[in-house]
């Protein structure tokens, strides 16, 4: 008994490395001054070369596969942040929600080509000027003959500008429901790429969808309860935290091989204690996130009774140490960390995002807190 | 989905509750008078002993119940319930002085010098540090010169955890020349003509804890309880301090815990402004990092005990962890206490002792800084 992963687990991780080998963020930073078609085509070549590795599938209806995607999500994101989340948001997010709450016919016409890697979904959850976890204020479908007419406007939507399917969230008189709109349906208006802190690569923009006409046949829902919401946000908190790892993990090998390649009076500057400590707690606090990260994994595919309670622990911790190891790692490369392009700026840029998507930190402190004094 | 399990089962819920008896029973009540008197009475290594708790973790060939690695982490925890960190290290002070005999002695020498211990007859402790040498080991001035069938050691070692009442000292003593190759490690008994003993020293926690300074003044010590080869005692210590430094996780672990509870006790009865405190957010979110913190470091200290027992090297992990646990428990003493306020401050308060006792964990088995350098050195 090694308490670790299985061969299968660590395979696909493997894989998804070699996959891409060195040229992934190379290509990548072509998509960040491409226009959203270009940036779709490019998209659907790297999507198409995960494909085949088994990453792009689903886990069975109501199952779960954190621990087979652990190590692959964390390497992927490592490779490529933007690349990671672009494809985290269309197959684990928009692909799930349908594996999990959609119709079989939504199920048929739409996943085959996710999972092919040929088609790329968004979710649009935020409404502009709302509280994050009341649900949506102000997108709403009335029902009509044909089927329900959305308006409202979505803000910061990733993967919009360059997504076949986006999957907008609503009220109805019933409840909540998911509405699947194609890009170019009537009614619905994707703006352009959004000027962002971090993740530059990605494609993130607002939605307006005025009087769009969805098919009952693409609706989820009504749902009487906010289990997709919270489905939803338990899903974003997974990725966004697979994506702090990787992060930590660019940052780590960035100023490591930094650390080793320089010199300072006469040594590598790994040989000064200044700059070894730092990079002994960067390691230690890495390996700190990635085993509670693992330990969530383990606990949500065993369906344990504290996975909640955990995934909020493992979110906001691992966010908030991507930050200082991003800005650590910033400290050991001095003024070349500084300039743009390099892996410690681009993460310490990015790992903000992280502290302020999916479940908040300071909203995650009180849900652990709930959890803490109710036993109390 | 498969080797990623959980740790414990159900021997060791078994060892768990045999140990939680023990302390509820035997401990509990009279912790805080031995705190005040600074050292429990020595019987208790004895009762410790029929309740089977001394032998956990030791090959039952020499009086020990066997197991694997987490029978004694989940008696470790459990012992730390008792709210006195130096009792726990004391009362365990064979679990850092017993390993190197049974990984380098002879037969004879693990039939001699380790069952007494497990029955709780003799207390063993393990010397290493000296006046002039503590994180430095390879450093060490103690000198063991050989006569015949004897050594003649002479040198001092100094805060020495269960030092002042240990009938057998584990003792790194210097056989050869310079350096960590002159290193070998004797077993010297407190009945040893020129062997002494200091005054218990004074310190600021672990008040139960008999620390003392150990004198040898041209003190025969037998050659047949040398460890090992000559020059080879280096190898046994540095091979010990892994899982010593796994102790010292789980106790920064546990101090943690047993703070955070503590505080979510406190938080819940104590009222400011009308309402208790636990419903202020900057209390509440003081508790979820704390929680957050718990969580983490008990994950990894496990994962690092997980991979020793399947026989990984640890050493870099191992330092990983102990230096995490003990920023954590670090950090949560210090919030604890703050949480607490001014009863926070006072010493019928558990708090207290576990921001006092605390302090010496990131000191102890080698100091953070220590620890450090062989994290980089491994990177």
């Amino acid at each position: 008994m090694d308490f670790d992963f299985i061969e299968s687990e660590q395979s696909l991780g493997r894989k998804i490395t070699a996959c891409f080998e060195e040229d992934a963020v190379a290509l990548w930073k072509l998509s960040e001054k491409a226009d959203s078609a270009e940036m779709q085509s490019e998209l659907l070549k790297w999507l198409g070369r995960l494909a085949p590795t088994g990453y792009l599938s689903l886990a069975p209806e109501g199952g779960e596969n954190h621990m087979r995607l652990a190590l692959a999500q964390e390497a992927l994101a490592a490779i490529s942040p933007e690349l990671f989340l672009t494809v985290e948001v269309s197959t684990r997010i928009f692909g799930r929600l349908i594996a999990d709450f959609g119709t079989e016919d939504q199920k048929n016409e739409i996943l085959p080509g996710l999972t092919a890697g040929e088609i790329i979904g968004s979710v649009a959850l935020s409404d502009s000027e709302i509280e994050f976890d009341k649900g949506p204020r102000e997108t709403s479908g009335t029902l009509v003959q044909e089927g329900y007419r959305v308006s409202g406007h979505k803000s910061r939507v990733v993967n919009a500008p360059v997504a076949h399917w986006i999957a907008a969230k609503g009220n109805t008189e019933k409840g909540i429901a998911v509405f699947l709109i194609k890009n170019d349906s009537a009614g619905i208006e994707v703006g352009n790429p959004l000027n962002t802190l971090g993740y530059a690569g990605c494609a993130i923009s607002d939605i307006s969808l005025d009087g769009c006409v969805v098919d009952s046949a693409y609706v989820m829902g009504p749902f009487e309860d906010e289990k997709v919401v919270r489905s939803l946000l338990a899903w974003e908190d997974q990725i966004l935290t697979a994506a702090s790892l990787g992060l930590m993990k660019r940052s780590m090998d960035a100023a490591t091989a930094y650390a080793k390649g320089r010199k300072k009076t006469g040594k590598p500057l790994i040989a000064h204690q200044e700059v070894g400590f730092k990079l002994a707690e960067m390691l230690s606090l890495w390996q700190t996130c990635q085993l509670l990260f693992y330990r969530w994994a383990w606990m949500a595919d065993t369906k344990d009774r504290e996975t909640q309670t955990v995934r909020h622990c493992a979110k906001a911790f691992c966010a908030e140490s991507a930050e200082k190891m991003a800005s650590s790692a910033l400290e050991v490369m001095a003024g070349e960390g500084f300039i743009c392009g390099n892996p410690a700026e681009q993460d310490f840029r990015n790992s903000k995002y992280l502290q302020i998507s999916g479940t908040p930190s300071a909203q995650s402190r009180i849900k652990i807190a709930d959890n803490l004094l109710d036993k109390g | 989905m498969g080797d990623f399990q959980e740790y414990f089962g159900e021997i060791h819920e078994m060892v768990r509750h045999t140990v939680k008896r023990f302390v509820e029973r035997e401990i509990k009540p009279y912790v805080d008078q031995w705190e005040e008197a600074g050292e429990f009475p020595r019987e208790l290594y004895e009762k410790a002993a029929n309740a089977g708790i001394l032998g956990i973790g030791y090959p039952e060939a020499y009086g020990g119940s066997g197991g694997d690695i987490f029978v004694k982490v989940a008696a470790v925890e459990e012992l730390m319930r008792c709210g006195s960190g130096g009792l726990t290290a004391t009362l365990n002070s064979l679990d850092i002085a017993i390993p190197p005999i049974l990984a380098l002695g002879t037969e004879e020498q693990k039939m001699r010098l380790v069952p007494p211990v497990l029955k709780g007859k003799r207390i063993a402790a393990l010397g290493i540090t000296e006046p002039g040498a503590g994180s430095d080991v390879a450093n060490i001035r103690t000198k063991a010169v050989k006569h015949g069938e004897h050594y003649v050691v002479n040198g001092s070692k100094t805060f020495i955890t269960a030092g002042v009442r240990a009938d057998q000292l584990t003792t790194a003593v210097r056989t050869g020349g310079e350096g960590y190759r002159g290193i070998s490690l004797l077993v010297v008994e407190s009945d040893t003509p020129g062997y002494s003993v200091s005054e218990k020293l004074k310190k600021m926690g672990w008040w139960t804890s008999d620390t003392g300074q150990i004198y040898f003044d041209e003190c025969r010590v037998p050659a047949g309880n040398l460890l090992g080869e000559e020059g080879r005692g280096f190898y046994g210590i540095t091979a010990n301090f892994e899982r010593e430094r796994l102790q010292l996780a789980i106790m920064a672990n546990m101090t943690s815990q047993m703070a955070l509870e503590e505080c979510l006790k406190y938080a819940c009865e104590r009222e400011a402004f009308g309402q208790p405190i636990g419903e202020f957010q900057v209390t509440q979110h003081k508790l979820a990092d704390m929680a957050t913190l718990v969580e983490a470091t008990k994950e990894f200290t496990y994962r690092v005990a997980a991979k020793m027992d399947a026989g990984v090297k640890q050493i870099k992990e191992v330092a990983m962890a102990k230096n995490f646990s003990c920023t954590v428990s670090d950090r949560v003493t210090h919030d604890a206490v703050q949480i607490h306020g001014g009863y926070g401050y006072m010493r019928e308060y558990l708090v207290e002792r576990l921001y006092r006792d605390n302090r010496v964990l990131s000191i102890g088995g080698g100091t953070q800084e220590i620890m450090k350098e062989i994290i980089s050195k491994h990177l």
